[in-house]
């Protein structure tokens, strides 16, 4: 009973989620956006620091690849050249061209298996908070399967490592069709700073056939959901 | 003579010529041999107990003995319903015998199981037309003496010698109580011969002892609680076929035995028989079903599953012996025909499962189901046989365990319509407790089935599996299809148990109680009101009539002549509702399914790339919740030794658990102590001391005279 | 004055041992490899932990370091063994410091080195099915490809009984659970004794460390285990800073410390709403998530990341927070806990949740002590260790706070720890709100240098072994994260216990096989 008026006197904390709009503080890390420098030299320097070679200097403009980029915010703190400009969105979600979505019957009952391929744990962290309050993917119809055999989607999270390829394959394998794999995080996107490399490969789409990225690390529950809802083509995601 | 006594008598001869045969063959063909003789023989007494069941009771009397009176032979409607069980079990086994049989040419002879084989035949036989206490027991000792020989058949094994013995000692004990039971009914009549009712005025104190004494000195060889420590001995160690008639069979002769003096010698006179015989009914059936559970090996797990089936009869019997007792022949005849039902059935589904279970043994070299798994991919007949047997024994519709066990549960809860409270209680726990047996005996089977044929193959050396012979194969065919049959056309099957039950009954009430107009006989429409008969008629009750072969189980009446209420179980319906239902299921996936692709992906098994055999769930893993459960019965004891390094790194876990059957536990146990104390105090008095034996002779003389004086 | 049992006292037995100074409070010892046992046991006997043991390997030396460290102001002992180069044989230290144990395999499966009276090896790091033994993944001839072999593998058990059979758990189970396969013994219903097998996310951090340069590594670490990048980071900083003789500035060491309690808070947050959701307690799980995400909000507001990455840098922070942001986000964080506390109590009342969680699980204080356990999980179990009060560092030495310890060692005494750390690290909140000014980022030398760092992550003591070239790129480094050591606590905690409580277990051990795995 105590718990029940507890949860009556938490009110009610969802966020409403609409297309574009924007993302509660804090809700996002956002992300680094093409920026106009003042200098050449700006430009050059933000490539420099980048770790992961996701920041391309052509002239005085620096463009980014989000895939690659881990965040680790090099690029934020302004530290002897200027830093580049970030975008507080959440929308990153992006698909493989020619890949469809999935039918409309799967909107409002899409059902996701998540496999685990060497994530550090924030990206799983974030796939957890897609069923807390604020984000509360069950309305969406959005469910987490113990099984891929009741999966229609697979959310592949880390680089990929060498111990789980095999067992990701075969997840796919096990999946009825239609399907589609969506790849949360850098490390999933593009292998991030880990792969590809002696343990790791180059990402999920390495051993199984992608349709929708996300990049980010993490990618915040919102971008998560933002993809899941373009599986079935509820928010059209960029192609 | 008439023609049911010529045909019992040319059984004896078959057997008789059979036995000579097998001496005479090359030792190769002496199991083909048995599967002729004794197979022709069974045929044969299965239409003798078809013809004298028919016909009116008659008799010969062979010769007269001295001081004993005349040996006589006779047919009778319940003898005959037991030959036509027995022979129903006794042919197929005797075709399974020809496959069987070869695996033990190299070590045993085949020639001396013949010998028992036709001898524990003839005697079974001549059991069910003896009609004098003579014949009764001399035939009664063939067949214990044959059948203990039998499963001593491999006689080399330490196991098996003990387990016959054991079986032959509980056997001969009980026999003694029964013919004490006997004789003094027949003390009261002056005559050996068995005469209907001759013991019906005992008076009480004899009455009960001739109950007590019949019951558990039969209760023996039906395996009843609690003197039934042979049985899970010498079911498992049995050649399969043997084990297959000792339950279809062998057990079969206790509840006749049990059902000959206390109904048709010396009808039940106190409800407080029926009661018993239902406590110990109900008791048996849960402890045989309990044990049948936990047991690991495929041949005990049936034995003790055996226990529990001739449980629920005995419950439904002592049912049935309590509205006996009370004059309510309408609700006795429901008792008796579900038990007499149970008893057939069980013949037929245990036989299949034994030969199954024998037929996996025979070809795997295995019973343990632990060690077992997968076979129906190597075994499919036997699967599939095993299977229906497995649904039968679980009672599943439309099968026959469902219509028996239907029946069983039905009579129980009839308690309404007696008067004492302490009764009503003691069927209303009875009830209760058979219903709780026949849910854990789907456990049972679902693991002796599931963890046997399904999953993952547990042995080392599956490629060696082949399927049985045909011989075998055909065997549990045909028992498989007695199954299906009983389940499916009961009525037809009440109409048989009816006629066995009519004399003791003075009437055809089984006919009359289960079987309403409605659903065909004519006879049983005079006792409804014919109102209540039309409207039944006018709501559908005559669907099918002529189209449908058997017109549906088993339907009961409650309440009197004027207000009759009618419960309804058609299992004949539910097969063609179930095909219907089955089939255009079947069609629809079929014309559903062809647009599809389809996709063969080895099983998920959380992404382990291969699911070794050690990862699979075992059959005493799939039971252990229940030994969990019911822990304060079984009182295993158990050990638990814990080996590390270093003090600290697990190393070996070894654990064992025991558990001893209940009734060795509580009976046989404490009374073998008990008897070794006693002895070892005698034998203290035995010290060879010429004046203590003259002090105790001296002793006994005075407590003589001091007796004779006070008397 | 020296505290008793340090390490004079325990060399004074062998006084011909080459003894160096790394630092102060930590010593350097290079005894013969067959002496190692008899100092391990007198160290043991003086109550000296076991921290970690390096091996590393370059062209023309194999060595083990084994890293010791004291309580009560005893520092560090590191003590250097020598491998034969030939034979790959030393002896195991697991007889002496049972917590060796899955040290040693790991380095068995990275180095070839074999230990020997080692009682288990094999199948740990590299996984038998998948790959040949043998690899040595760490040395230097090392392939940079490894082909995978596919071969039978029959796990190995200990329970003989009738019927006995394991259940296996994994690698993909349940629905956002870590990749990580469990071994169930078991006759039904009862499990025995579990046994996990880890490194299906072997990432090979350390191979990929070496090279990179120390800023590059601090990526690498940081994303080792999210859920507590600063607490590892700060080890690892440490580190790296005293390899180097960076002096970090006083601002730099008190935001550290904001920053390192503010995480505490939110991974136990977390970690308490993994417990309620194992016990299938949805209102507490919501509001503890709730918790979670407003601390992970209220940090991506200070430092522009949810789970601070990128706010470490070698030698400080790698940005600075004005004092009003700071202030913002205190007062953020001091409306967040009066709902621990209030969520603590209920949940305490709630008989339900309080007949899953007591009395499964146990880890005995002896048993958490003989396998040294780590953080919460061994102050759980009445082992009163936390390196921010044993071996101080950023602004733990002048912190008022006190380090929780329960006794039960059940899931209840660890769900207590979760709660009380929470109270003490508001408190040391408190303490270092008001950070000094001054820089925020100390000087890095082009010197190399080696040393060992370390940190109280949020799930324990996390240590980091670092060598550092010239030009300041690593040669070796080696990473110790807590949850690697007590995974030990897993198979102490799941001996005979009934199956259905498996995920209760494993919630409340608050295990990470991401930062096992590495």
């Amino acid at each position: 009973m105590s718990w029940f008026l507890l949860g009556i006197r938490s009110g009610i904390r969802t966020e409403r989620y609409a297309a574009n709009a924007p993302a509660p503080a804090g809700a996002t890390p956002g992300f680094p956006h093409e920026t106009r420098f003042e200098t050449t030299d700006d430009a050059a320097g933000n490539q420099a620091r980048c770790p992961t070679g996701a920041i391309h200097a052509q002239g005085d403009v620096a463009t980014v690849n989000r895939d690659r980029c881990i965040h680790c915010m090099r690029c934020a703190s302004c530290d002897g050249s200027a830093a580049m400009e970030w975008k507080v969105d959440y929308n990153w979600a992006h698909g493989t061209d020619g890949v469809d979505t999935l039918p409309a019957a799967f909107h409002g009952s899409l059902h996701v298996r998540v496999i685990d391929a060497g994530d550090c744990g924030a990206c799983l962290n974030e796939i957890a908070h897609l069923s807390d309050p604020f984000y509360n993917a069950h309305r969406h119809g959005i469910f987490i399967t113990p099984t891929p055999r009741h999966a229609d989607v697979l959310l592949v999270v880390g680089p990929v490592t060498q111990q789980m390829r095999a067992e990701l394959a075969t997840a796919y394998e096990a999946m009825p069709e239609p399907k589609r794999v969506v790849a949360i995080g850098a490390c999933a996107v593009s292998g991030g700073i880990f792969g590809p490399s002696v343990m790791c490969a180059a990402g999920a789409s390495s051993v199984v056939p992608v349709d929708i990225f996300v990049p980010g690390c993490p990618p915040p529950p919102l971008a998560i959901v933002h993809a899941l809802l373009g599986v079935c083509e509820s928010k059209p995601l960029e192609r | 003579m008439t023609g049911a006594l010529w045909a019992y008598a040319a059984v004896f001869a078959i057997c008789a010529v059979g036995a000579v045969v097998a001496f005479l063959v090359p030792v190769k063909r002496v199991a083909a041999s048995i599967a002729w003789f004794a197979g022709s023989a069974a045929l044969l007494a299965c239409a003798a107990g078809a013809q004298a069941l028919l016909a009116p009771e008659s008799s010969v009397s062979l010769w007269n003995l001295p001081t004993l009176g005349p040996m006589i032979l006779g047919t009778t409607h319940l003898g005959a319903l037991f030959t036509c069980i027995a022979a129903l079990v006794y042919f197929p086994v005797s075709v399974y015998t020809a496959g069987y049989l070869q695996r033990y040419e190299e070590h045993y002879s085949p020639r001396s199981f013949a010998l028992w084989y036709y001898a524990a035949l003839a005697a079974v036989m001549a059991i069910f037309i003896a009609r004098d206490l003579v014949s009764f027991f001399i035939a009664w000792e063939i067949m214990a003496i044959a059948s203990a020989a039998l499963v001593a058949y491999e006689w080399r094994e330490r196991a098996n010698a003990r387990a016959a013995y054991v079986m032959l000692a509980m056997s001969e004990a009980g026999t003694l109580a029964a013919m004490i039971a006997m004789l003094l009914i027949f003390a009261n009549a002056h005559s050996l011969r068995f005469v209907d009712g001759s013991g019906s005025d005992l008076s009480g104190a004899t009455r009960w002892a001739v109950f007590l004494l019949s019951f558990f000195g039969f209760g023996v060889k039906a395996g009843l609680m609690p003197f039934n420590s042979w049985l899970p001995r010498a079911h498992p160690v049995a050649p399969g076929n043997v084990s297959a008639l000792l339950s279809g069979v062998v057990l079969n002769l206790g509840v006749y035995g049990i059902l000959l003096v206390n109904l048709v010698l010396a009808p039940v006179s106190f409800v407080g028989f029926g009661a018993l015989a239902l406590i110990v009914g109900a008791v048996s059936a849960l402890a045989g079903i309990l044990y049948a559970t936990i047991s690991d090996d495929l041949k005990t797990m049936l034995a003790y599953s055996s226990v529990e089936n001739i449980g629920i009869a005995i419950a439904a019997i002592g049912a049935g012996f309590v509205f006996v007792a009370v004059h309510q022949p309408a609700l006795a005849a429901i008792g008796l025909a579900a038990g007499l039902y149970h008893v057939l059935n069980h013949s037929a589904y245990k036989g299949l499962l034994f030969l199954g279970a024998s037929t996996v043994h025979a070809q795997t070299g295995q019973r343990s189901i632990d060690r077992l798994g997968g076979l129906i991919r190597l075994l499919p007949v036997t699967a599939f046989c095993f299977f229906i047997g497995a649904l039968s024994i679980s009672a599943i519709p439309p099968f026959n365990g469902f219509a028996s066990e239907w029946l069983v549960l039905e009579s129980l809860l009839r308690s309404a319509e007696l008067a004492p409270p302490w009764l009503r209680v003691v069927f209303s726990l009875s009830g209760a407790t058979i219903a709780l047996t026949a849910a854990l005996a789907i456990t049972c089977f679902v693991k002796a089935f599931g963890m046997t044929f399904l999953g993952v193959s547990r042995m080392r050396s599956e490629h060696l599996v082949r399927e049985a012979p045909r011989s075998m194969l055909s065997a549990m065919y045909v028992l498989a299809s007695a199954c299906a049959l009983l389940g499916f056309l009961p009525t037809f099957v009440l109409a048989v148990i009816n006629s066995a039950l009519s004399p003791s009954l003075g009437g055809s009430w089984v006919q009359r109680t289960l079987v309403p107009a409605f659903f065909g006989t004519q006879s049983a429409a005079d006792h409804l009101p014919p109102d209540f008969v039309r409207s039944f008629h006018a709501l559908g009750a005559q669907l099918g009539q002529g189209v449908v072969p058997g017109r549906g189980l088993v339907v009961m009446l409650r309440g009197g002549h004027a207000n009759p209420v009618v419960f309804a179980m058609s299992s004949t319906y539910l097969v063609l509702t179930l095909l219907l239902f089955l089939g255009a299921a079947y069609f629809g996936v079929r014309v559903l399914s062809r647009a599809r692709r389809r996709r063969t992906v080895p099983v998920w098994a959380g992404g382990l790339s291969s699911l070794p055999p050690v990862m699979t769930y075992t059959g005493t893993g799939f039971s252990n919740p229940v030994r969990v459960i019911f822990n304060a019965i079984f009182r295993p004891s158990r050990e638990d030794e814990r080996k590390t390094i270093h003090e600290h790194f697990r190393d070996a876990i070894r654990r064992a658990r025991e558990d001893v059957f209940l009734a060795d536990r509580v009976v046989a146990r404490p009374a073998i102590i008990a008897t070794l104390a006693v002895s070892r105090t005698l034998a203290r008095m035995h010290h060879g001391r010429l004046p203590a034996y003259v002090g105790y002779a001296l002793a006994a003389l005075l407590a003589a005279l001091a007796i004779s004086l006070l008397t | 004055m020296k505290p008793l049992g340090s390490v004079q006292d325990v060399l004074a037995e062998w006084p011909f041992l080459a003894h160096a100074s790394l630092a102060p409070d930590v010593d350097l010892i290079k005894p013969p490899s067959d002496m190692l046992h008899a100092i391990a046991t007198r160290l043991r006997a003086h109550g000296w932990h076991l921290g970690t043991i390096v091996a590393s390997e370059t062209a023309d030396a194999t060595d083990l370091r084994y890293c010791f460290y004291g309580t009560a102001g005893r520092g560090w002992l590191h003590v250097l063994l020598d491998v034969d180069r030939q034979t790959r044989q030393t002896p195991s230290l697991t007889p002496v410091y049972i917590s060796a144990d899955r040290h040693e395999r790991e380095i068995e499966d990275l180095f070839s080195i074999t230990f020997t009276a080692h009682p288990r090896l094999g199948d740990f790091v590299f996984h038998d099915d998948k790959w040949a033994s043998g690899i040595g993944l760490m040395r230097p001839q090392a392939p940079q490809h490894i082909a995978q072999t596919n071969r039978p593998w029959e796990p190995h058990h200990v329970l003989q009984e009738e019927g006995a059979f394991i259940m296996p758990v994994g690698p993909i189970f349940s629905g956002h659970a870590e990749s990580a396969l469990f071994l169930l013994e078991t006759v039904g219903e009862d499990v025995v004794r579990a046994v996990p097998r880890l490194f299906y996310k072997y990432r090979a951090i350390e191979k990929l460390a070496e090279g990179r340069s120390v800023h590059d590594v601090l990526l690498l670490v940081e994303r080792c285990n999210g859920m507590s990048a600063l607490g590892n980071g700060w080890g690892y900083c440490n580190a790296v800073e005293s390899a180097l003789g960076i002096d970090v500035p006083a601002r730099a060491l008190a935001l550290r410390t904001l920053l390192a309690e503010l995480e505490r808070i939110r991974h136990h947050a977390g970690a308490i709403r993994e417990i309620c959701e194992s016990t299938a307690l949805t209102v507490a799980a919501n509001q503890a998530a709730v918790l979670e995400e407003e601390l992970l909000r209220v940090t991506a507001q200070l430092t522009g990341h949810r789970y601070l990455f990128g706010t470490l840098a070698v030698g400080g922070l790698a940005r600075d927070f004005d004092a009003e942001a700071i202030a913002e986000m205190l007062v953020a964080v001091h409306n967040i806990l009066p709902r621990f506390a209030k969520m603590r109590e209920a949940l305490e009342k709630t008989g339900s949740f309080l007949d899953r969680i007591e009395n499964i699980g146990l880890i005995s204080p002896e048993k958490a002590q003989t396998f040294e356990l780590l953080g919460p999980m061994a102050r759980a179990s009445g082992v009163d260790l936390d390196l921010r009060t044993s071996h101080p560092y950023g602004r733990y030495e002048d912190a008022e706070f006190s380090v929780p310890v329960e006794y039960e060692g059940d899931g209840f005494a660890r769900l207590r720890v979760l709660f009380r750390e929470v109270e003490q690290s508001a408190r040391i909140l408190n303490g270092v709100a008001n950070a000094p000014g001054g820089a925020l980022r100390g000087e890095i030398p082009q010197t190399p240098g080696s040393a060992l760092g370390w940190a109280e992550a949020p799930r324990g003591a996390s240590l980091h072994w670092t060598c550092i070239a010239a030009d300041l790129s690593l040669l070796r480094y080696h990473f110790a994260p807590p949850s690697f050591r007590n995974w030990h606590g897993f198979h102490i905690a799941t001996e005979d216990f009934a199956f259905q409580d498996f995920p209760i277990i494993l919630a409340t051990l608050d295990l990470s096989v991401a930062e096992n795995d590495r």
